[in-house]
Order: C-alpha cells, then sequence, then structure tokens
C-alpha cells in the first residue's frame, strides 16, 4: 500500500540522483574545499569597498554631517534611503524562513539558509545608519531607556525613531536566533565530516554539542515553529515601524496610512530580488544547481511579480487619493514627483518597480535565469529609487516656497552607500565560504518526497513506498 | 579553568570602577566636543594665554574712567575730612521720602547690617563685635559714643574711614541707605538705655 501520497503536478525540487549522502557531500563541499581566486578577487573588492566606506564613516562621524549632501531643508536623504532599503532586503530573508514554513512550502528548503543570512547581514547594514546619522553618535545609547544619573531621565516613547532601535535591534537578535537554531545540525555535520583539528573544534564549538536525538529534533521542530509564529508578526512590524517614521508626519507625501503594508510589500519585493541576486550566483559558483533548481527562481519570480504589483497598485492608490483628497500640497508632491527636478527618479522607480515585474507574467521570461537575474538587480535599483523618492521629492519641495531646495549627494553620502555594499558582500563571501549555505538537514527530510530519484522510483513501482 | 573564571571576573569587575582622585576633577566622557566648556567668556574666568584682548590675563575688565552706566550716579563727596564733613551735614537719606516703606527699609537694613557690619560692629552696635570679643582687632568705637548722621553712616559705608575699609562693593546705594536707617536706629536705642 502506498502511505505517500503526493500530486504528481508537482515538480521535482531536488534533481539529479541523490541519496542523503550526496546531499551532505554538495552541502560540505564549499566549506571544505578552498576558495578560487575568483572567490579572492571578489573578496577583495568587497573588502576594499567595505574599508573605504569604513573611511567615510569615520570621516562623517569626526568631522560632522556637513560633509553629507544634506541641507536645511532635506535632513534625511541618502543615510535613511540606504537604511530603508538594507531593512527591506532583510526582510525577504525572514519571510521565506517564517512565512513560508507557516504556509508549509518545500521550496524554501534549499533557499532559507543563505536567505537568512541575507537577512542578518543587510540588518548589519541597515544598523548603521540610524547611528551613523546621528550628529552626535557617541551619546547614542540615550536612545535606550536605562536608568541614569540626569535624575533617571527617560526617552520618549512617542517616537517612531525609538520604536526603529527597539524593532530593529529585536528584528536582527530573533533572526539571529532563528538562523542559528537551524544551523545546528548543519554544523554538527560539518563537525563530524571534518579532518582537521581547529576545523573541528570550531564547529564542534558553534554546533552546541548537537547530537541528533529524537527528543532534540522534537524540540527543534517545535523552537523552528514557534519561531517562525514569532517572526512573521515581527517582520510585518518591523518594516511598518520604519513607515512610521513617516507615515507619522505631517509632510505631504509621507502622511499616509498605506505606508505599512506597502513598505512591507516593498520589502518583499526588494527582499526577493535580492535572494534572486544571490542564489542565481551561488547556485553556479558552489554548484548547488541540483538543490537550487529553475523551479526556486521561478517560485521567486512570482513572489517578486506578485509584491511587485502590490507595490504598483500602492502607487496608483497614492496618485489617486492625492487627486481625490483635494490637498493642494498633497497633490502637488506628487505633481512634483512626476514633473519636478527629481522626474527621473521618480520615473526610474515607476519603470523599474511598476513595469518590470509585470514581465514575469510571461512563462518564458520568469523561467529564464539571466533574465531573473537582470530583473533582480533592476528591481533593486527601483526600490532603493523609491525609497529615495519617497524620502528626497517629500521634503525638498513642501509647506513653504521660501524653504523649496535641492538635494544632491557627496562622495561621501556615495562611499557610505558603496561601502555597506562592501560590508554585506564581505559577510556573505566569507559565510558562503564557512558556513552550509543549504539547510541540508531540512533538504534531507523532502528528499523522499520531493526527489527526483524518490518521484521516479514512486512514478515506476505505484504500489510501493519510499 | 575556575581560575580563569575568577580572574576574568576580578578583571570585568575592576573594568565597571573608574580610577578618580578626589583633588582633581574627575574624568569627562566626550567633553572637548559636547559644551561642557563654554565657548563664550565667562563672568571671572581666567584668560588662555596668548589672548591679547584682555589685559592681566583676567576676563573682568575695569570701565573707562568718568563713564557713567544707566541706573547709577557717582557720589559727590570726596573722600576726604572735608568731604565727611559735607555729608555729616547735608546727605540726606533719599529713602525718607516714603514714610510708609521705612518699615521694611529698616528689616533689610537690620539684615544687611547682621551680614556685613555685625562681625566688628556687633549686633547691638556696641563695638562689641565677634572679632573684638576674641580680641582678634581692637578699637571699634561704640555708636553712641560719636555724633553720626545718617549722611556721614552712608559716607563711611561708601568711603570707609580711617581702619574701616570701603564696603560700595559689596552693596548698592539703596541697601546702604538702608543700613544706614537701621544703623541710626541702633544708636538711638544705645543713646536711649
Amino acid at each position: 500500500m502506498a502511505s505517500h501520497y503526493e500530486a504528481p503536478i508537482r515538480n521535482p525540487l531536488i534533481v539529479g540522483d541523490k541519496t542523503y549522502h550526496d546531499v551532505t557531500v554538495d552541502v560540505a563541499r564549499p566549506v571544505e574545499g578552498k576558495a578560487n581566486r575568483l572567490w579572492w578577487i571578489v573578496f577583495s573588492v568587497a573588502l576594499s569597498a567595505f574599508l573605504w566606506g569604513l573611511g567615510c564613516i569615520v570621516y562623517t562621524v569626526s568631522t560632522g554631517i556637513g560633509v553629507w549632501g544634506l541641507n536645511k531643508t532635506v535632513g534625511w536623504a541618502w543615510d535613511i534611503t540606504n537604511f530603508v532599503w538594507w531593512v527591506g532586503i532583510g526582510h525577504a530573508g525572514t519571510l521565506i524562513s517564517a512565512v513560508l514554513l507557516l504556509f508549509r512550502q518545500k521550496w524554501r528548503m534549499a533557499i532559507n539558509r543563505s536567505a537568512e543570512a541575507m537577512t542578518i547581514f543587510s540588518v548589519v547594514q541597515a544598523g548603521i545608519f540610524p547611528i551613523i546619522h546621528m550628529g552626535r553618535p557617541w551619546l547614542a545609547y540615550w536612545t535606550m531607556p536605562i536608568p541614569n544619573q540626569f535624575g533617571s531621565l527617560w526617552v520618549n516613547f512617542n517616537s517612531p525613531l525609538l520604536w526603529d532601535v527597539f524593532a530593529i535591534s529585536t528584528y536582527l537578535s530573533v533572526s539571529l536566533v532563528f538562523w542559528w537554531t537551524g544551523l545546528l545540525p548543519d554544523f554538527a555535520m560539518l563537525r563530524d565530516r571534518a579532518v582537521k583539528p581547529f576545523q573541528k573544534k570550531i564547529y564542534s564549538l558553534v554546533s552546541f554539542g548537537w547530537s541528533g536525538r529524537a527528543k532534540d529534533w522534537q524540540r527543534f521542530e517545535e523552537v523552528s515553529l514557534v519561531l517562525a509564529g514569532l517572526a512573521t508578526p515581527l517582520v510585518l512590524s518591523v518594516h511598518t515601524i520604519v513607515s512610521f517614521d513617516f507615515a507619522t508626519s505631517v509632510i505631504p507625501g509621507w502622511h499616509t496610512t498605506i505606508f505599512p503594508p506597502y513598505f512591507v510589500a516593498g520589502a518583499i519585493f526588494s527582499g526577493f530580488s535580492m535572494v534572486n541576486t544571490l542564489l542565481i550566483i551561488m547556485r553556479k559558483v558552489s554548484h548547488l544547481e541540483d538543490y537550487i533548481t529553475l523551479q526556486h527562481i521561478e517560485l521567486m519570480n512570482l513572489v517578486v511579480m506578485i509584491t511587485g504589483s502590490i507595490v504598483g497598485c500602492a502607487y496608483i492608490t497614492e496618485l489617486f487619493v492625492s487627486w481625490y483628497s483635494g490637498v493642494e500640497y498633497e497633490q502637488y508632491t506628487f505633481l512634483n514627483r512626476a514633473t519636478g527636478p527629481y522626474w527621473w527618479a521618480y520615473w526610474m522607480m515607476m519603470s523599474c518597480n511598476v513595469f518590470s515585474p509585470q514581465f514575469m507574467w510571461i512563462k518564458k521570461l520568469r523561467r529564464s535565469i539571466l533574465f531573473s537575474f537582470c530583473i533582480s538587480i533592476v528591481v533593486n535599483i527601483g526600490m532603493w529609487f523609491e525609497r529615495f523618492v519617497i524620502i528626497v521629492t517629500s521634503v525638498h519641495r513642501d509647506y513653504l516656497p521660501s524653504s523649496w531646495t535641492m538635494f544632491s549627494p557627496t562622495f561621501v553620502d556615495i562611499g557610505v552607500y558603496a561601502g555597506t555594499i562592501g560590508f554585506f558582500f564581505v559577510l556573505f563571501l566569507l559565510y558562503a565560504r564557512t558556513f552550509p549555505v543549504i539547510a541540508q538537514a531540512e533538504v534531507k527530510s523532502i528528499l523522499k518526497s520531493s526527489g527526483e530519484k524518490y518521484k521516479k522510483l514512486r512514478e515506476a513501482n505505484p504500489n510501493n513506498s519510499h | 579553568m575556575k581560575k580563569i573564571y575568577i580572574l576574568a571576573l576580578l578583571v570585568g569587575g575592576l573594568s565597571l570602577t573608574s580610577c578618580f582622585h578626589k583633588d582633581k576633577p574627575n574624568y569627562q566622557y566626550m567633553a572637548d566636543t559636547d559644551m561642557y566648556f563654554p565657548v563664550g567668556y565667562e563672568t571671572y574666568q581666567e584668560i588662555p594665554q596668548g589672548n591679547t584682548a584682555f589685559k592681566g590675563n583676567m576676563e573682568a575688565q575695569l570701565p573707562p574712567e568718568n563713564t557713567i552706566k544707566r541706573g547709577w550716579m557717582p557720589f559727590a563727596y570726596p573722600n576726604t575730612n572735608e568731604g565727611y564733613e559735607d555729608a555729616k551735614a547735608n546727605l540726606k537719606n533719599p529713602l525718607l521720602a516714603d514714610s510708609l516703606a521705612i518699615k521694611d527699609h529698616l528689616k533689610e537694613g537690620a539684615a544687611l547690617y547682621n551680614i556685613y557690619c555685625m562681625v566688628c560692629h556687633g549686633s547691638e552696635g556696641d563695638g562689641q563685635g565677634i572679632l573684638v570679643k576674641r580680641e582678634k582687632y581692637l578699637g571699634v568705637p561704640n555708636y553712641k559714643d560719636r555724633e553720626i548722621t545718617q549722611g556721614s553712616i552712608y559716607y563711611v559705608i561708601y568711603h570707609g574711614r580711617n581702619a574701616m575699609g570701603s564696603y560700595a562693593s559689596q552693596i548698592t546705594e539703596k541697601e546702604r541707605w538702608q543700613v544706614a536707617l537701621y544703623v541710626e536706629e541702633l544708636r538711638n536705642k544705645l543713646l536711649n538705655k
């Protein structure tokens, strides 16, 4: 009697003639092997960008915020743009590991590890900006409600910037714990395979003595589910709180109620694109094409398409409401976006975010790896411009025409941003060489239900179970 | 292993304490950048070396001679014996113009007297202040032994006389007249005893 039923329409998630051992070997290969020349070249480039950005940060903090292109009207520009952009990118990781877990999506298993790594590393980048954009960052600890000698002077809990502090720090710590919990069985696998004493020692330390007993696995699953259940509202609330930085203000173009869901949709949109960018490269260079299949890419493209359409709806909603509102300031803001001095940024955003994901309706295009890769880059450019447009075009022209001005970044603005991209890739490249980039324990759990080999065996012997 | 923990605990504990000396100002966190020190000149501050805008290395500079600030008039009686006699005969207390307020002036004058004068002249005005009683300083006269008027009292407070120094820098013109009122009251009490 067949004990397993799976709909025949489902494509295999693991292609090739894989056994459990093959999965282990494939996942451990990048960690156990040596970095090739290409890795070192890319790593050096990323490291140089990081160090340059670090120099720009040190220059900013020691000289003053005035080295940036900000002015008295535009007090937020690249700093917060990059902050929101990085936070947004981070959201896909949690979405993949938590929301898709709640929806029992088996295809998440090959990509969740790297998506979570991407979350952690991009939240780290995001976390840099709230500190360095402060005029006096050495007093950043004043944002914490710590009992003190100023008569226990406390923070005001009414500011979304304070909520940001709590949101981002909670998000980073929960993501880190979620990620590391999932890593335990995989680190244990690397520990057990390690032959060099140093590697053995390191992986013994990081795997916390995981021995894979039934009770451990049972609790592991429960913890994963609970953390997924906690991370899902977290992921929605974190970017909501980030959107409150703008939505709770009185600036025309910022003061909208659509921002919380719209920012979250945008975050998923840009985050999934970034996952796509990274995984398309990673599957190639780490030879993981059998695990990160075309189907994974296609499914991510579908998420990009859906969230891109949500973002498109939000744009149209904003435009409709500004016309419908009868508020001339609101109407002017959108007129200014489309036809003002930053028209190019607005149309860049529109074309990248609204039009480009619509290509994914075409099956041939969304199943093309090269096309997906290009679109994933385009989307992230578009989402950067979305934050830039929202932030800069709303404040550079608002209520008083006497306060109208322009914004242009300096090399330090650009250098810090380039530095965070460098730092992100430094972390990600180091991760790809030392961490199991695929959650092999999870992949093994779907090997027999979704592996190509076993699917074929089932088809060949419909009465036999495997 | 246990020793390492204890050592780490000790080092960690020590790092939480700060080493400050009671005879020196304490360490400050980011004091140079964060407005702990004034940018403008503070009253009585020492002027840093190399600053030529100030004479004598101090912030407090003398006003030009023969200038009159708003709400102040120079004292017309010179610091000479003739000036003293002149003030004694002709200088009148302007506070007497408002007879209803004299009670309050006396109260103020008593408080000021007990701060500035009592230490030598005694609380009764009999020349038996605490410095005299302890024989730190002798030769303080009893008010009843001297022929003084409010004008002469004011004059002596302003210029000082013989061993007594000027109190013009301690108390204002109005306060000097309040003290003069009170001193005369003390003298009358001593005379009526």
